[in-house]
């Protein structure tokens, strides 16, 4: 039954998955926990037309999709993290122009149309080695990073109007998580692409965060499900014929769908059972 | 990652923790708070009195460093630990109560260092303090109201704080929390801390050194007794004072005004 995992460019798609679901599992708490979850997919879709430079110009896919996501991050990422909010518009905005400039870029400039799906959707099945190494940097620096500066993002999620007399009161501490993000987008392009990014990033720790009370659980989790619902998606799409990323995608809405509809489903047993017990410890109505 | 510390005023400048001469503050450049003046000495706690939106709020934020002066002077001797009011957002935050006191933590040891064994006993004595350190592991959102305004203070003991400000920290609690709460307030400022407390509650706040009554301006400052007048009480709160029959007497009462121009 599993002999697709005999094939090495399905070994080598298993491994960058699992490598991804440490940085994608850790840092997904942080986006959750953080409301960076638009962000995260605005910083994947703005890597886009990065990737069809570096495509056209014949550069280091990872270098262009990471400068443009850089520049997303100190712009857009900077105003999305601050805690009056209310720039979902503008990330909206620059979003859908980064869409559109990839699009027009790969099409009328490079003329490298046929590459458009692949940088969209991904390429699970063409992994390399480079790109296993990215993923493996980017799990590295997204432990570190949790280890030295949580309780930081912890704490400016928390309280942020007391952040500051608390002690967080540089911005650094966010714009790395900030930048952190952005790179982890970039690692995920080559895996599920710009737009199925946030299947990765978002949706298992929004998932394990309707399960968990506390942060080192939560990531552990998070980390776990990612992992299952990337090997799920990937050994499904090779026995349906699917491509991957959207395969891996519609398995972690499905799971965050289940976990969500069975948590309604257990209050309101709970509720129930309580209005039973309720009503026969008042026999009779008697006050 | 530099955190420059916060400016100190000159010491021997009175022995005053908080100093506010003719403050005022505000979002843009319009002050939503004019005229505000008064000290906070060592040991004495003040109760901040005014309406929903009279600025009590915006005065903090001011303390806190969040936003600068527009005009006059404000300055701190040391920095302000805070218990806020709580928020939804709160709690479900994945935090324990022991997680929230370590974040007092934080301004005491360098970035990259994380919290070691004396700053969990740091949180554990703390927590001890205000009689919670049973409950070290509960999520926050688990507590009580009471509970989790005496989670915040002994953050704010971790934290050293010498000057506390609380934003109406007895919203909302029974009153055997609110009495625990306010004797724990007694005691942070019989150790020689400076206590800010904003309340809604006049008759709290007589009990305390002075009142600071705000509505969009400074009304008032001074010793309850003394300050708390009728007509301070209207002005601050925009009603107006009407006469009513008592015991063969007549009292005067205050008849709040109607909320049609309530605006945030």
């Amino acid at each position: 039954m599993f002999e697709a995992f005999d094939y090495p460019f399905m070994q080598r798609a298993l491994v960058e998955l699992l490598v991804l679901s440490i940085a994608a599992g850790t840092l997904g708490t942080w986006i959750v926990l953080r409301g960076l979850a638009f962000y995260s997919h605005g910083v994947a879709a703005a890597a886009f037309p990065g990737l069809v430079l570096a495509d056209g110009l014949g550069f280091s896919a990872a270098l262009g999709a990471f400068g443009v996501a850089l520049i997303f991050a100190l712009t857009v990422g900077r105003l999305a993290a601050r805690a009056d909010g209310g720039h979902d518009a503008l990330t909206a905005l620059v979003l859908v122009a980064a869409l559109a400039i990839g699009v027009v870029l790969a099409s009328d400039v490079f003329e490298s149309g046929a590459n458009v799906e692949t940088l969209l959707f991904g390429s699970l099945l063409a992994i390399g080695a480079d790109d296993i190494r990215l993923a493996a940097l980017v799990a590295a620096l997204a432990l570190l990073a949790t280890f030295v500066l949580g309780q930081r993002w912890l704490t400016a999620g928390f309280d942020p109007g007391a952040a500051r007399s608390l002690g967080v009161r540089s911005p650094a501490a966010d714009l790395v998580l900030l930048v952190l993000i952005a790179l982890a987008a970039v690692a995920t392009l080559s895996a599920v692409g710009a737009l199925l990014a946030t299947a990765l990033l978002v949706v298992p720790a929004a998932t394990t965060r309707l399960l968990t009370r506390r942060l080192l659980p939560w990531q552990l989790a998070t980390v776990a499900l990612a992992a299952a619902e990337g090997t799920a998606g990937l050994w499904l799409s090779f026995e349906t014929n699917a491509p991957p990323g959207a395969t891996i995608a519609v398995i972690a809405g499905g799971g965050f769908a289940l976990v969500a509809l069975g948590r309604a489903g257990t209050a309101t047993l709970t509720h129930l059972r309580a209005r039973r017990l309720a009503a026969t410890a008042q026999p009779g109505g008697a006050a | 990652m530099s955190d420059a510390s916060p400016p100190i005023a000159p010491s021997g400048a009175d022995s005053a923790l908080v100093t506010a001469a003719d403050l005022a503050v505000g979002y843009s450049a319009a002050p939503v708070l004019t005229g505000v003046s008064f000290a906070l000495h060592a040991g004495e706690r003040i109760g901040v009195l005014g309406p929903n939106g009279g600025g009590k709020t915006t005065l903090f934020r001011a303390l806190l460093n969040e936003l600068r002066p527009l005009a006059g002077e404000l300055r701190l001797a040391v920095r302000a630990g805070t218990v806020p009011q709580t928020e939804r957002s709160r709690l479900d935050f994945p935090v324990s109560a022991l997680d929230v006191a370590l974040m007092g933590t934080i301004a005491g040891r360098p970035w990259w260092k994380r919290p070691g064994r004396a700053e969990r006993a740091a949180a554990h004595a703390a927590l001890r303090r205000v009689g919670l350190d049973a409950l070290a592991e509960r999520s926050f959102g688990e507590l009580s109201g009471g509970q989790r305004q005496r989670v915040l203070v002994a953050r704010a003991l971790v934290q050293d704080a010498r000057i506390v400000l609380l934003d109406e920290p007895f919203t909302g609690l029974d009153n055997v929390s609110a009495q625990r709460l306010e004797q724990l307030l007694d005691e942070l400022a019989a150790e020689g801390r400076g206590v800010l407390i904003a309340t809604h509650d006049v008759d709290q706040a007589r009990a305390w050194d002075q009142v600071l009554c705000l509505n969009r301006r400074q009304v008032a400052f001074g010793p309850p007794a003394s300050t708390l007048t009728l007509e301070v009480l209207a002005a601050t709160y925009g009603g107006s004072i009407v006469t009513l029959p008592q015991d063969g007497g007549e009292r005067l009462a205050i008849l709040p005004p109607h909320h049609h121009d309530h605006d945030h």
